[in-house]
């Protein structure tokens, strides 16, 4: 029976080709975008599932309330973790380490380097009994319990140390910025599942005590969190956790800072559970991990897979409905012959099934592609490989039986239910409930395709409109590079300077910290008083010499630039200005801001302008000098103007920088940027979301538009008699044009109606979150419309247009 | 007795007025006959053979199958008792377009779950007696009317059915081939198939034992 069934579906795919096509490309693309997203889901829910006890899993995070915001750190501070460790009851387990960026590491005699190892951290000793590593060498009770011990993964210690057996590493000496010495005392293997803790190198934290590390590692202030500081705990049960949140809590309260009271801003530690890491959301997961999931990225992913799927249902239910006429004598046959209707259901959900087979086949190739082209949009461990997983195959398996039946279901249903006696005497009238459902069908195709489109054009002009809009400052042709973090030599920032400004190309020169707009942000709490209040600000601070305004063209409203380096003046920005009061620019200058030794006077007002992207408010900000230049110099960047006229000669121009960069700062690796590229990648999901809504509006609109013409060729071949008859009465081509067209017109433009508003409001929400936005115009609804209407005009008139030339005669001769 | 037929009424309602297409129908058809119904078209004549075939219902009165009564059945056994005894023949032969002329006679046999060995072995035998072995691999669109109506026919014994109904099939032949296919039933009804066929042809009509006549959905007796 089902080798029958086989063959007639087989044969009923191949003989409608056109149509067969139609629905297996329209249902491969959902399919393929169902995989590759569904596959994107898998990813990111499967990360560190292999831990023992996982569930009790929790890392120690902080959060600050203030009546403006509420923010999060994923550090905390470093008192917290004695406390934890001898303190707090509920929990089996701890473990606490500092995670860092060293940016070189030697072999003990100084011959071989490697420049920033990434991934490093310094561990307390339980961290390995936190987390099961394989030992490969060493083992996990000695290897860090003392100064000076280092334990590489597998990958790390054949990168340093090629072509040795494992035990034969250990011993080996390890430098870390030329200071901090290290013995190689285990191997460990890199975990195999997924994880978030791709940590490399493990440095024994009582190592980090005695380095330059010292500071942050024995910082014994209970209001400085940073980052770096990491502590996770192992409770002893589920039950335990409301226990252990509420000894955390009292000791925030007890520890908290001044400040608290007075401005209404707290700290609580928020325990957040290991299948959370990944999704860091507003928390993050480790300093350098890039890859930050996002459970909300991943719902409109789903969305738009399940969009792309319905739609490629919708065309086949379509289609198929409009030809039952066409099956209907075959119905009729095999009823007479003895065919049940449950028969008749499974035959026809057979060839769905089939038909969707064929698409599945299809979309693998097309989730290659897919994947390739959102490469920068993937995480880089998820690759094709990852479909041969039992799981994804079960899911594949899964989806391919739900699309057979949600496509094949109804056709089955209305195909299965023709009466034979009618059937064999051809007097099949196709039902209204079957036309007016079929029109549903369209309308909600196209609502789908339109609001896609009005999406598109709204977002694409609103990332254009935050890419082009000014940034207050001059972007064009500034290049910036940072010198190495580990020397500090002020002298040799200088010179490079000083070599620098021989290269005629380079206009104009400026030794200071961050450019002006940047991803990193230095601020700090400071104090106005007015005589009647105090007005308490984070003021974001900018370091520059006294060519840095003049570099980025930022003009002055009021007062002076700064007189030198290292004198304390602040040039604010107005934003600051409107802040502290001051009707005009004028009546800052010479204001103090700050109290006893830390009162600074204002000596000039500068024009607002963007530190990050438009996306966000201008914040108060003040230009300062290098005021800590004794203790750490902030002038760590050499910003350049080059000749704008001549970008043809910029590489040239930077091959020249890089000379002079090698002659100075020979270890370090050099980097410069553009300014302009800083400022694009601010916008990098934007431009990645861009991406994705392009493809998506294009593959919406190409299955909508493929159902439409395989629905077209069927209704206009239909009523060739009709086109004939109303020819041979005198009807023009153009007549015959609308007369064919009207209909679907008709319900592309009630798709738009429902379209238009459902778009608007979803775009007027998304445009919410952004400082800067561009205007909902009306045109760009009108615009996508027509354009739909347009596009569905031309791909209708491809088939109308050669019906409506046919000689009647031919058509009637035919009946 | 094979079949029996009381007070038969069938209509449908069309602008509110009742229009019959079977009225008061009586009929008593006994096994090994071969019955021709005649009548001019729009008289009935496949209306009555649907009804016959229980692919259509009726009004009112009392149909009995073999002793069953099939107007007081559901559909489902319904089905079932037509799926068991009878077998169609089409005047547009009604093959399945897509599929062979071996699949189209095997066909009634995978509705009946009929093992695979014992289906091949049925309808070899089906191709044999009808002489088109030749053609078994080829599809409808590829033989001629009378070699059609071939299949049709040994798709409709391939069940061996008690009572073959067939609806003018020979409307769509030259004369030759007509000839053939009357030649046919009668020696399907020699061999004891009870055969009940609608023609418009007085010649066909001589095949069978009894004619019937109808004339606007009756009886007609003239």
């Amino acid at each position: 029976m089902i080798r029958n069934y086989f063959k007639i579906a087989w044969r009923n795919i191949w003989k409608n080709k056109l149509f067969s096509f139609i629905n297996i490309i329209s249902l491969a693309i959902g399919l393929s975008a169902s995989f590759v997203i569904g596959l994107m889901v898998y990813y990111d829910f499967t990360f560190d599932k292999f831990h023992k006890d996982g569930d009790l899993i929790y890392r120690i995070t902080t959060v600050y309330t203030s009546p403006e915001e509420v923010d999060y750190n994923y550090g905390v501070s470093v008192p917290l973790i004695a406390e934890v460790k001898q303190n707090l009851t509920g929990i089996q387990q701890s473990t606490a380490f500092f995670t860092a960026e060293p940016s070189r590491i030697m072999n003990a005699s100084f011959s071989k380097a490697y420049n920033t190892p990434e991934k490093v951290i310094y561990a307390d000793s339980d961290f390995f009994k936190f987390l099961s590593y394989e030992w490969l060498a060493g083992n996990s009770e000695s290897a860090i319990d003392g100064p000076n011990k280092v334990v590489l993964t597998e990958r790390r210690a054949k990168k340093y140390f090629p072509n040795r057996d494992y035990s034969d590493i250990l011993g080996e000496i390890l430098i870390y910025d030329d200071s901090v010495s290290t013995t190689v005392t285990g191997i460990v293997a890199n975990f195999k599942e997924r994880t978030d803790f791709t940590f490399e190198e493990i440095i024994s934290l009582d190592t980090g005590k005695q380095s330059y590390m010292q500071d942050q590692i024995t910082d014994e202030n209970w209001n400085s969190t940073s980052s770096m500081t990491q502590l996770f705990i192992k409770l002893n049960d589920k039950k335990a956790l409301s226990n252990v949140q509420n000894q955390l809590d009292v000791l925030a309260k007890k520890n908290e800072s001044e400040k608290a009271v007075k401005y209404n801003e707290y700290r609580s530690f928020y325990l957040q559970p290991l299948k959370d890491l990944h999704f860091g959301k507003d928390i993050g997961i480790f300093d350098f991990t890039e890859y930050n999931a996002d459970k909300s990225i991943l719902t409109n992913l789903l969305f738009i897979a399940a969009f792309l799927l319905l739609l490629g249902c919708i065309n086949f239910i379509n289609l198929n409905t409009a030809q039952a006429t066409q099956r209907a004598k075959e119905i009729g046959i095999r009823k007479t012959l003895g065919s049940s209707k449950q028969q008749l259901v499974f035959q026809f959900l057979w060839e769905t099934f089939m038909l969707t087979l064929v698409a599945a086949v299809l979309s693998l190739g097309l989730a290659a592609v897919l994947l390739k082209i959102f490469a920068d949009f993937i995480p880089e461990g998820l690759h094709f490989g990852l479909f041969a997983d039992p799981l994804i195959i079960g899911f594949g398996v899964v989806l391919i039986l739900i699309i057979s039946l949600l496509s094949g279901f109804y056709p089955a249903m209305i195909l299965s239910s023709f009466k034979p006696v009618s059937v064999l005497k051809n007097r099949i009238i196709s039902t209204h409930s079957n036309v007016s459902i079929r029109k549903g069908l369209i309308v909600f195709q196209f609502i789908i395709a339109q609001v896609f489109v009005i999406s598109t054009i709204v977002v694409g002009r609103q990332i254009h409109f935050m890419m082009s809009k000014d940034m207050g400052f001059k972007t064009e042709a500034i290049t910036y590079v940072k010198t190495p973090w580990m020397d500090g030599s002020l002298q040799k920032r200088q010179l490079f300077m000083q070599k620098l400004a021989a290269i005629p190309q380079i206009e104009s020169l400026s030794l200071g910290g961050m450019p002006p707009a940047s991803n990193t942000i230095h601020a700090s709490g400071v104090i106005y008083l007015d005589g009647k209040k105090e007005i308490q600000t984070d003021l974001q601070l900018l370091y520059g010499d006294d060519n840095y305004l003049n570099l980025y063209d930022i003009k002055l409203l009021a007062g002076r630039n700064l007189l030198n380096d290292t004198i304390q003046e602040y040039v604010i920005n107005d934003t600051y200005r409107k802040l502290l009061g001051f009707k005009t620019p004028q009546d800052a200058i010479n204001k103090i801001v700050g109290q006893g030794e830390n009162a600074i006077p204002i000596v000039g007002v500068m024009e607002d302008f963007n530190q990050y992207s438009v996306k966000s408010k201008i914040e108060p900000m003040a230009l300062i000098g290098d005021w800590s230049r004794k203790r750490y110099s902030q002038f760590n960047t050499i910003h350049m103007q080059l000749n704008k006229n001549s970008s043809d000669n910029w590489p040239k121009d930077i091959a020249n920088i890089e000379v002079v960069w090698n002659s100075i700062y020979p270890e370090s690796d050099f980097k410069i940027e553009f300014i302009d590229k800083t400022i694009a990648k601010f916008y990098d999901k934007e431009t990645s979301m861009t991406k994705l809504l392009n493809w998506a509006t294009g593959l919406s609109v190409l299955i909508s538009c493929l159902g439409l013409f395989g629905l077209v060729i069927y209704t206009t071949e239909r009523r060739v008699k009709e086109i004939g008859v109303r020819k041979i009465l005198g009807a023009s081509l153009t007549q015959l044009n609308v007369l064919l067209c009207k209909d679907f017109l008709v319900l592309i433009g009630i798709a738009f109606v429902i379209a238009a508003p459902l778009a608007w409001y979803g775009l007027h929400n998304w445009l919410q979150d952004y400082a800067y936005k561009t205007n909902l115009s009306w045109w760009i609804f009108a615009l996508s419309g027509l354009g739909i209407i347009l596009l569905s005009l031309i791909i209708m008139s491809v088939k109308t247009i050669s019906a409506a030339n046919e000689n009647p005669v031919k058509s009637l001769r035919t009946e | 007795m094979l079949l029996e037929l009381n007070n038969i009424f069938k209509w449908v309602n069309q602008g509110g007025k009742r229009i019959f297409l079977l009225s008061d129908i009586n009929l008593k058809i006994d096994e090994g006959e071969f019955i021709s119904i005649m009548g001019p078209s729009g008289s009935g004549k496949s209306t009555l053979l649907n009804v016959i075939g229980m692919l259509d219902g009726f009004q009112e009165g009392e149909y009995n199958f073999m002793g069953e009564s099939v107007h007081t059945m559901k559909e489902k056994n319904r089905s079932k008792l037509y799926k068991e005894y009878i077998g169609f023949v089409f005047q547009a032969y009604h093959l399945i377009d897509e599929l062979t002329v071996y699949e189209n006679i095997e066909t009634p046999l995978l509705y009946k779950d009929i093992n695979s060995s014992e289906r091949k072995a049925l309808v070899a035998d089906m191709l044999d007696r009808f002489n088109i072995v030749g053609k078994k691999d080829l599809f409808p669109s590829q033989l001629s009317g009378g070699q059609q109506q071939l299949v049709g026919v040994a798709r409709a014994l391939i069940t061996k059915p008690k009572l073959i109904l067939a609806d003018e099939p020979t409307g769509n032949l030259n004369s030759k081939q007509s000839e053939e296919i009357m030649q046919l039933f009668k020696e399907l009804n020699q061999e004891g198939v009870t055969i009940i066929q609608a023609t418009h042809s007085e010649t066909n009509a001589a095949y069978g034992s009894r004619v019937l006549h109808l004339l606007d959905g009756r009886r007609d007796f003239n």
